[in-house]
């Protein structure tokens, strides 16, 4: 009996249900006021409309993935499914037309259906580095509209969901393009100028330095706090500018992000500027980022030491500066055809009290028969303050016997040999990596750094 | 019994209130997506008539992230470079087809879609992948953007492609004589096949290297190898192996391929060749 009750309720709950379940539908409210295909058409129509409507475009600075690569600056003009494209990625920066759809997804997205500048940065075979075969440059060219902000459009991409925001163009942009190319060996440095470079950040009480390294081909830098034992870094993505650089990940200063530094053609740094005090610069410096102690070796009277670049080892010392290796290249080029500087050879302390620079030449066919040697002896004094030596003119010989006659300083090797005889100095310090014991000698003014290998 | 027949009464009731349910929906309207055709462009009504109209193949050139890897950094093909490279396909592959096989063959074994990419498809191995058939039913061109109709290897290497894919489609509608075919080389094939130069892997009896992948990739590389050289070429490249055994061993595939062509389709394999070949010198010289 009990069952049979539970059967009937069930029926008459079923039958309940039946009577009240053909609800009129169109009459449920949408909290959106439309349905969802009438919002994407919607959606749809703004993006396209918001696309078309800036005079002169939309310009976009592309960062593909700021952990490894910069940016690049793209120009837009939409019109009726064309598009008139230009781009920073090389030196065309020409505007080309292709064309583009408005695409229903997941979302709406931008896409641009055939080729054009932006797809430079997609293509597999063309690759910036060796890490990055089969890859290119990361790019996308598939953008999930996000909606809008202080008349920016917010993009993400298809990819990676990168963050892409397309900024209304002027007309100037459109020529900018090549003038931001003009950016670039500035960006690189010149061998002119001087040999360290960091970026150095003021948050307007403490001043932090990072060691700042440039790769043209990735438009990446890295930059590593030099202070022992931090592992901070700034690593940025570049993107060149008429007037400077963009980078991103911005610079955090304090509380501030950083991201547009101009450049200063005198100095050859680049600026940043916040508020109360902030600064980063991005600038050249004579002086080594990290100074040692290492010149007090030099300074026990007793302890004969000899260091020395030597052709065939610590020519491809990449602590080589581009001057020091200049100005070998032009004192060997004075000398009769097939002949090199073997060594260049400092001694320190020797028995007799002397110090000299030895330089040896050979034949580049056979480096180990030196055919002729000159001397110079030297004095030196060390400052405590600057952590440098100094070394002063005494003689130029062509033999270390005490009977040997001086020579007078040979014309050749004046402009080479004047690095060492620097009157305000050189630094002296330890180098590691280099498969061998090494130090370098570095000019305190002029872009001059010499490897040498240590016989101690 | 009467409580049995209560509940007869209450599932007919049910049934009818169920079946008349919901009946006055309003009647569909026109859907709200945007289904117009887009306005056509000169290269896509060139596309309709040489492929669409005549064999029912789509030919895709604007992106469609749905129709290719996403995984892969390739881009869309330059819309100039289209209709040329179009035309090579239908010159030297359907047109010599149609020549041989007569005009439906194509129409009734053909992929149904051609999606044209630009970009290389550079592999992280460093191979780099020049076609794609996915199901029989659509081939992916890659790098159309470098088809250059002046040069002829380069054209051989584009059509390599549609030969290839197109072999794998005939074989997916009759299969052919794999028993016979993996005897031959057996010890041969490899998934590292990109190991192994072509050089070397004619000096093994495979007359590419990607023809050591597995025995059907061997039967697809056999047949495209003999379509895109003429006689003379293809008895050169047999000339320049040393080993005795591996020209052996391409010939017995050679023969298997071309047994299959005349008893699968009755097709002679040498007359698609000479046509193909044919076709081939017209498209260098611009006609």
């Amino acid at each position: 009996m009990k069952l049979k009750n539970i059967t009937k309720y069930l029926l008459v709950a079923i039958l309940a249900l039946q009577l009240v379940s053909c609800d009129n539908k169109e009459t449920l409210e949408s909290p959106f006021n439309a349905t969802p295909t009438e919002r994407l058409n919607a959606k749809q129509k703004e993006l396209n409309d918001l696309l078309e409507s800036s005079e002169f475009g939309w310009k976009a600075v592309y960062f593909t993935d700021n952990t490894q690569l910069g940016g690049y600056t793209h120009v837009f003009k939409f019109k009726a499914g064309k598009v008139d494209m230009a781009s920073d990625f090389d030196d065309d920066t020409a505007s080309y037309p292709s064309e583009y759809s408005i695409e229903l997804g997941s979302t709406v997205s931008l896409v641009f259906t055939t080729k054009n500048r932006i797809h430079l940065l997609s293509d597999s075979n063309t690759y910036p580095i060796e890490s990055l075969r089969g890859k290119g440059y990361k790019g996308d060219f598939q953008f999930l509209y996000y909606g809008q902000e202080n008349g920016q459009i917010i993009f993400r991409t298809n990819r990676s969901f990168e963050e892409l925001r397309f900024v209304k163009a002027t007309a100037s942009d459109w020529t900018d393009l090549a003038k931001s190319r003009l950016m670039i060996p500035n960006v690189i440095g010149a061998s002119s100028r001087p040999l360290f470079r960091l970026l150095e950040t003021n948050d307007g009480s403490k001043i932090s330095q990072f060691d700042f390294s440039f790769t043209a081909a990735t438009r990446f830098a890295t930059a590593n706090s030099i202070e022992t034992g931090s592992t901070l870094s700034n690593n940025m993505g570049i993107a060149y500018t008429p007037t400077g650089i963009t980078v991103s990940p911005a610079v955090v200063v304090g509380t501030q992000k950083l991201s547009d530094f101009t450049y200063d053609p005198a100095t050859g740094s680049f600026n940043a500027t916040g508020t109360a005090g902030v600064t980063a610069s991005i600038k050249y410096s004579n002086k080594p980022l990290v100074i040692t102690e290492d010149y007090k070796i030099l300074l026990n009277p007793n302890q004969q030491l000899v260091y020395a670049y030597i052709y065939n080892l610590t020519n491809t010392a990449p602590t080589n500066s581009a001057l020091f290796t200049s100005l070998l290249k032009e004192t060997e080029a004075a000398l009769t055809p097939g002949i090199i500087i073997q060594r260049i050879q400092p001694w320190f302390n020797n028995p007799d009290g002397t110090n000299y620079i030895e330089y040896r030449f050979a034949y580049a066919s056979a480096p180990t028969t030196i055919i002729a040697r000159y001397y110079h002896y030297f004095t030196f004094t060390s400052n405590a303050a600057t952590s440098t030596v100094a070394l002063t003119h005494v003689k130029w010989k062509t033999s270390t016997s005490a009977t040997a006659a001086n020579v007078t300083a040979p014309a050749f090797l004046k402009n080479l040999d004047d690095q060492f005889m620097n009157p305000q100095g050189l630094y002296f310090i330890r180098q590691y990596g280099l498969g061998y014991t090494a130090y370098t000698f570095t000019s305190t003014s002029t872009p001059f750094r010499m490897t040498a290998y240590s016989f101690q | 019994m009467k409580i049995l027949n209560k509940y007869k009464k209450l599932m007919v009731l049910s049934s009818i209130v169920l079946l008349t349910a919901c009946a006055s929906e309003d009647s569909l309207k026109e859907s709200q997506l945007d289904l117009s055709t887009p306005s056509k462009t000169t290269l896509d009504n060139w596309i309709d008539t040489n492929y669409l109209i005549p064999y029912n193949i789509n030919v895709q050139y604007k992106w469609d992230q749905n129709t290719v890897d996403n995984n892969r950094f390739l881009y869309p093909p330059i819309q100039t470079k289209v209709q040329p490279v179009l035309e090579i396909i239908q010159k030297i592959w359907l047109n010599s087809y149609k020549a041989v096989a007569g005009p439906d063959f194509v129409k009734i074994i053909a992929p149904r879609e051609f999606v044209l990419v630009g970009g290389v498809n550079l592999n992280t191995t460093g191979t780099i992948t020049l076609g794609l058939a996915e199901g029989g039913k659509r081939i992916t061109f890659f790098e159309t953007d470098k088809v250059d109709k002046t040069n002829r290897a380069n054209i051989k290497r584009f059509v390599h492609t549609i030969q290839h894919e197109y072999i794998h489609i005939l074989n997916q509608t009759k299969p052919f004589d794999e028993k016979s075919m993996a005897k031959i080389t057996p010890s041969g094939y490899s998934s590292a096949w990109y190991n192994t130069t072509d050089a070397a892997a004619l000096e093994q009896g495979f007359l590419t290297a990607y023809a050591k992948s597995n025995i059907n990739e061997d039967f697809a590389e056999t047949a495209a190898t003999i379509l895109i050289n003429s006689k003379a070429e293809y008895a050169a490249i047999l000339a320049g192996i040393t080993t005795a055994t591996a020209v052996t061993s391409i010939k017995a595939k050679e023969a298997i391929v071309v047994k299959y062509y005349k008893d699968a389709y009755g097709i002679d394999l040498y007359a698609l060749r000479d046509e193909a070949e044919k076709n081939t010198t017209a498209v260098i010289n611009g006609n």
